[in-house]
């Protein structure tokens, strides 16, 4: 394990966009979106989004040719 | 007819769990992690079996019925875990295979030379987990009963589908987890998919039709807001249990793990599981539906299984019970296999590996009765305890984080110190002082006091080496 390096990065979105989600007043407030709760949209979109992001993490590895 | 089709269900796992391996092994590392060999495939079942359990199954629903959108603190905490887990995984794997793990407790005994840790994390790694074999043992019992209305086949449940675990177990070990896993899933998936075209349907007119219903006679389910779910329990109870998984501080993680093929077939499933982890939305949205049809102070966790009933014909009705008995049976063979696998290398410290063996296959029978004799007849005994499964078992991941660093920076001393002070705080504040946490997860606070603890004894630490280092010379 060593510091922080590039491939690092792309999954660290995704997390703050679930960890703030009750704190975002657009997200944590009545109404609908697509018909569903807009907390569960917010929180399945962003849990989809780390499947490109640790593709790209991994892209990232083997572009650097090392591995932590 | 629901009770017949139960029982031959769990008949069914039973026997998918001994066609896992064709003759019986007598050597402890085949039988926890498989020899090492599973490919991507099978490991992707088995880390979701660790993830869909009775919980999800009736719990989530149950969850959602009662705190709505708050329940969606349990969706992301395990992509956020295997994050973690994505760049830890190749280190992890190989630190294991090199030097023989096994367990968490051969990790921090190895990385820190301390057989005290090793088996201090053993004991706490039992304590914490058997509750969690009791609520799997305990929710195949109650499944039964919701349906039946019969306590007395919910106990009959409770005994077979016990017995077929530990038989299962017994023979196959690791491999015969992996090969109900496929069979659980499988089911779950179709019981899920029923469950949320029917239910909705059958009552609301569909999904869209659950929600607007909300939307205008509970608006407050669709908000987290003041209260006992509020935003800080959501955010602290999202951030504990993405800590435990991802620090991997649950001692049943760590078998399945450890029997990895490559790191690579590690990192692709953490990289899709998230995707798959959706699947935990759909008990929810039935969980939502029971809002506009189910009295308010029904117990939560038989919602599903209530609405299932009434809108689906009693064989389909079956098919979603045998489901979630597969969701008690599967997860507690693979946490009976955490258990044994403790107790008989970091507890009871034997040096024949034939006896090792015997006492491993020992604790798994011993383990399992407890959890179903105490299930029976104390079911609250230790659902106290299952309050610390998470929070107890969390104060490990300091250990574990700086264990896996290439160079160990801290002594076991200062490690030592940290774990007790964070659990005593954990335990004073699940049943002493239960209101001064207020809505923080009491998990954290004990993980706040065992980082300082850890680092202030880091520092004592050093100063008594270099002052006794002073005085030598």
């Amino acid at each position: 394990m060593t510091g922080v390096r590039s491939y690092h990065w792309p999954p660290v979105l995704p997390v703050l966009a679930l960890v703030l989600m009750p704190f975002l007043p657009f997200v944590n407030t009545t109404g609908l979106w697509l018909g569903l709760p807009r907390m569960m949209v917010w929180g399945a979109f962003w849990c989809l989004m780390f499947t490109p992001a640790l593709l790209l993490s991994e892209r990232l590895m083997r572009g650097r040719e090392e591995e932590p | 007819m629901i009770l017949t089709f139960t029982l031959a269900g769990i008949v069914l796992i039973g026997v998918l769990g001994f066609v896992g391996r064709r003759k019986p092994v007598a050597d402890l590392a085949e039988w926890t992690v498989g020899g090492r060999r599973f490919g991507a495939l099978t490991m992707w079942f088995l880390q979701a079996g660790e993830v869909f359990t009775t919980f999800t199954f009736l719990g989530m629903a149950g969850l959602a019925f009662s705190g709505g959108v708050a329940a969606m603190y349990a969706l992301p905490y395990v992509p956020i875990a295997y994050v973690v887990l994505f760049f830890l995984a190749k280190r992890l794997w190989t630190l294991g295979k090199e030097r023989g793990y096994l367990t968490q407790g051969d990790f921090l005994e190895d990385r820190y030379s301390s057989r005290a840790l090793g088996t201090l994390s053993a004991v706490l790694g039992v304590v914490f987990v058997l509750p969690y074999l009791q609520l799997q043992i305990t929710g195949l019992g109650l499944i039964v009963r919701l349906v039946t209305g019969d306590s007395a086949s919910g106990t009959l449940s409770m005994v077979t589908g016990s017995v077929l675990v530990v038989a299962f177990v017994l023979w196959a070990g690791l491999r015969g987890v992996a090969a109900t896993s496929y069979f659980k899933d499988g089911i779950m998936l179709v019981a899920l998919v029923v469950l949320i075209i029917a239910v909705p349907t059958h009552f609301a007119g569909g999904i869209g039709g659950v929600f607007h219903k909300i939307e205008q006679l509970h608006p407050e389910k669709l908000i987290v807001h003041s209260g006992a779910n509020d935003h800080v329990w959501f955010v602290t109870s999202m951030l504990v249990s993405a800590i435990g998984v991802g620090l991997m501080t649950l001692p049943h993680s760590w078998p399945a793990l450890m029997s990895a093929r490559d790191p690579k077939v590690l990192r692709r499933n953490y990289t899709w599981m998230p995707v798959y982890e959706l699947s935990l939305l759909l008990p929810m949205i039935i969980g939502f539906a029971a809002i506009v049809v189910v009295p308010k102070g029904s117990d939560p966790n038989g919602v599903l299984l209530t609405l299932s009933k009434d809108a689906l014909p009693g064989w389909v009705t079956g098919v979603v019970v045998v489901a979630a008995t597969a969701t008690a049976m599967v997860p507690a063979a693979g946490i009976l296999i955490g258990i044994s696998s403790l107790v008989a290398r970091n507890i009871v410290r034997v040096r024949s590996g034939r006896k090792q063996f015997w006492i491993n296959h020992g604790t798994v029978v011993l383990a399992s009765t407890l959890a179903l004799v105490l299930g029976i007849f104390r079911p609250d005994l230790l659902a106290n305890l299952l309050l610390l499964t998470y929070s107890g078992s969390v104060q490990l991941a300091p250990a574990n984080l700086l264990g896996f660093l290439r160079r160990v920076p801290v002594g076991k001393g200062p490690v030592f110190a940290g774990l007790i002070a964070g659990e005593l705080v954990v335990i004073w504040l699940t049943f002493v002082d239960t209101h001064f946490a207020g809505t923080v997860n009491v998990g954290l606070i004990g993980l706040g006091v065992n980082v300082v603890v850890l680092g202030l004894a880091v520092v004592v630490d050093r100063f008594v080496v270099s002052a006794s280092a002073k005085e030598a010379a």
